[in-house]
């Protein structure tokens, strides 16, 4: 769990620093590559929502599996 | 094919594609992006270059019409138009010896008209000094702007200090009217809840919490990229975003209260009762506080939603879409969560 | 007719406890003291942009720290008899309306220390007056009410902070932008529509605080 919370928080940090670091080019072509970032954000949000409740699908699957 | 229950599912998802697909694929209206140099003196020839942004300045030719117009509806036209390429062009104007307002320095309006792109605005383009009145001047040749031509292509606005992330409007503001959706029906089913005495729909109010925290923290995220790269920080101490963390602060509170109490029936009680008070403090939080102040944000200072300037009727065909879209799809994400929830109930239950 | 009532007598048994067992509101008097004490001690000369804010800080916290026990003795055997007899508004307006005047009465001891130690930079005594009683009525539902759901907890006091501090910015925000009217801090002629939104959010909780109680009473 911490890991995979730790790959989403890294995947978040390396959008946002790759924005700082590159401000002209997040800023060329009229910034569209801010739209993507967001789009990226959106993308890697949901994923990590359904991550979340398929893992507690699995946990709870196991527990029945281990109770028959 | 598909169920009837679950149409709404797939409307929804079939609502973001289409959102996703003509928010990508309309183009931007041609606009100013700068103007060089962007100041003057009254009486002077002015010469100045102008970088247009989706422009064909080339292709337009003797279409093109040029006006620098001053608020109180005068204006002059450009005496000398070239072309540089699509995108730059340089225009001359004589400015009057005898500016038309009476302050010193006065802001005009550049607007540039042509068949190939229709009409483009620049508001407070050049600044104009007038240090003395010149008594005997010269007459000058006012026109009125008109005749606009409309190359009829369907176009999102262009605005100066968002150029394409107007486009964001369809990605970021959806997350927060699907953040107030769902709040909404977690108090609707914490009422059904305190009314009926039903279990499920104490887990659906959680249910709908969780989604709408993360709508929230979501829009939190990409509010944060895009004011970055508009307004020049992540985060502004802007009266909304500040009120947004509160309300995420409040159903953060929920989930501490939850997990607080052991017997469930009187976990569920509490805990509808706090989401129904915690979301009336909202109504004025959201709603009332930010007429108050100051705020980055569009429609600040009287209207809490959208004004008219801010969403034009192209933008509107594909905003309301996507409000409805991301809305229903977070239903779908709660529905998921409510039945995971539905489950380990039965589970808690039959142990 | 008879609601009123009621409602005194258990206003009338909230005093009597209160003074029963003198040591609970003498320790909230301590409590102002000295946190005025300390404030003064490391602050030496407040300015009244800082004045006005503190105030209102310092009361927030004395409100917590009043209102946890509101609920509290109400737990055991008598609840089962009061049950019983009462009406939960009854009940609810009783302690709400007593808390307000047990706020009313600290920031007023507040607001006094504050001349004592320092000077009083209030300029509308009358308006100042009256946002004391909007926000202790504004701050009494809230803590009444939020400590009504936390009383069960064992934890309820951090429990009580945590739940009610996001609730109170709206109450916050308006008393200190209208204390600053009242300090002279800005020149704002809409004073009395923010007077008014103030009123409505105090209403608006107060009304729902009532419509809820009941579900909550019941145990």
């Amino acid at each position: 769990m911490s890991r995979f919370l730790l790959i989403v928080f890294m995947s978040f940090i390396s959008i946002f620093s790759a924005s700082a670091a590159n401000a002209d080019f997040m800023r060329s072509i009229g910034k569209i590559y801010v739209v993507v970032g967001v789009m990226l954000l959106l993308f890697i949000g949901i994923t990590f929502y359904l991550i979340l409740i398929d893992r507690r699908l699995t946990k709870f699957e196991n527990q029945i599996k281990s109770d028959e | 094919m598909i169920e009837k229950g679950k149409i709404w599912k797939f409307s929804g998802v079939i609502l973001i594609v289409y959102v996703i697909i003509a928010g990508l694929l309309i183009p931007l209206k041609s606009g100013i992006e700068s103007v060089e140099p962007s100041y003057g003196n009254a009486g002077e020839t002015l010469k100045i270059q102008v970088t247009g942004y989706n422009t064909h300045f080339k292709e337009a030719g003797n279409s093109l019409r040029a006006w620098l117009k001053w608020e109180n509806g005068k204006a002059i036209a450009a005496t000398e138009m070239v072309a540089l390429d699509e995108r730059r062009m340089n225009l001359t104007f004589s400015i009057p010896n005898n500016l038309p307002e009476n302050t010193e320095v006065q802001a005009v309006t550049l607007l540039i008209d042509s068949e190939a792109d229709g009409t483009s605005v620049l508001p407070s383009a050049i600044f104009l000094t007038q240090t003395e009145k010149v008594l005997a001047a010269e007459e000058v040749q006012w026109v009125k702007p008109g005749d606009f031509s409309n190359n009829g292509q369907i176009t999102f606005p262009f605005r100066n200090i968002l150029g394409e992330t107007i486009r964001n409007t369809y990605f970021h503001v959806p997350l927060w009217f699907g953040m107030m959706f769902l709040f909404l029906f977690a108090v609707i089913h914490s009422i059904k809840y305190l009314r009926k005495g039903d279990a499920e729909s104490d887990l659906k109010a959680e249910a709908y919490t969780q989604t709408g925290i993360f709508y929230g923290l979501l829009g939190l995220i990409t509010g944060a990229l895009w004011a970055k790269n508009t307004w020049g920080a992540y985060w502004s101490w802007d009266i909304k975003q500040n009120m947004t963390v509160v309300a995420l602060l409040i159903y953060a509170a929920y989930f501490i209260l939850r997990a607080s109490f052991e017997d469930p029936e009187k976990r569920a009680r509490v805990c509808a009762a706090y989401g129904i008070f915690a979301f009336s403090t909202l109504i004025p939080l959201i709603y009332v506080i930010p007429r108050l102040t100051d705020s980055l944000h569009p429609g600040s200072g009287g209207n809490p939603a959208f004004g008219s300037q801010d969403l034009d009727n192209t933008m509107r065909m594909v905003f309301y879409p996507a409000v409805i879209g991301f809305t229903l799809f977070g239903f779908w994400l709660s529905s998921l969560q409510f039945r995971y929830l539905r489950l380990q109930k039965l589970r808690e239950d039959v142990d | 007719m008879k609601d009123l009532h009621f409602i005194l007598l258990l206003l009338r048994k909230e005093f009597l406890l209160e003074f029963r067992t003198r040591s609970a509101i003498s320790g909230i008097f301590l409590y102002v003291i000295s946190t005025l004490f300390v404030v003064y001690e490391t602050f030496i000369k407040i300015q009244p942009n800082v004045w006005n804010t503190l105030f209102w800080i310092i009361l927030l916290f004395v409100a917590v720290n009043a209102m946890v026990k509101s609920f509290v003795q109400e737990k055991g055997n008598r609840v089962l008899y009061y049950y019983s007899l009462l009406n939960p508004s009854h009940v609810l307006i009783a302690k709400i309306v007593y808390n307000t005047l047990l706020l009313l009465v600290l920031s007023l001891l507040i607001w006094g220390l504050f001349i004592f130690f320092g000077d009083n930079p209030v300029k509308d005594i009358g308006l100042f007056l009256l946002i004391l009683f909007l926000g202790s009525f504004g701050f009494s539902v809230t803590f009444t009410f939020l400590a009504s759901l936390v009383a069960a907890s064992n934890q309820s006091s951090t429990l009580l902070a945590v739940l009610s501090f996001p609730l109170i910015i709206p109450i916050i925000l308006m008393l200190v932008k209208i204390s600053a009217h009242a300090l002279r801090l800005i020149q704002d002629t809409a004073v009395s529509g923010d007077l008014a939104i103030l009123v409505a959010i105090d209403l608006l909780l107060c009304g729902v605080a009532l419509l809820l109680f009941p579900f909550i009473w019941r145990d």
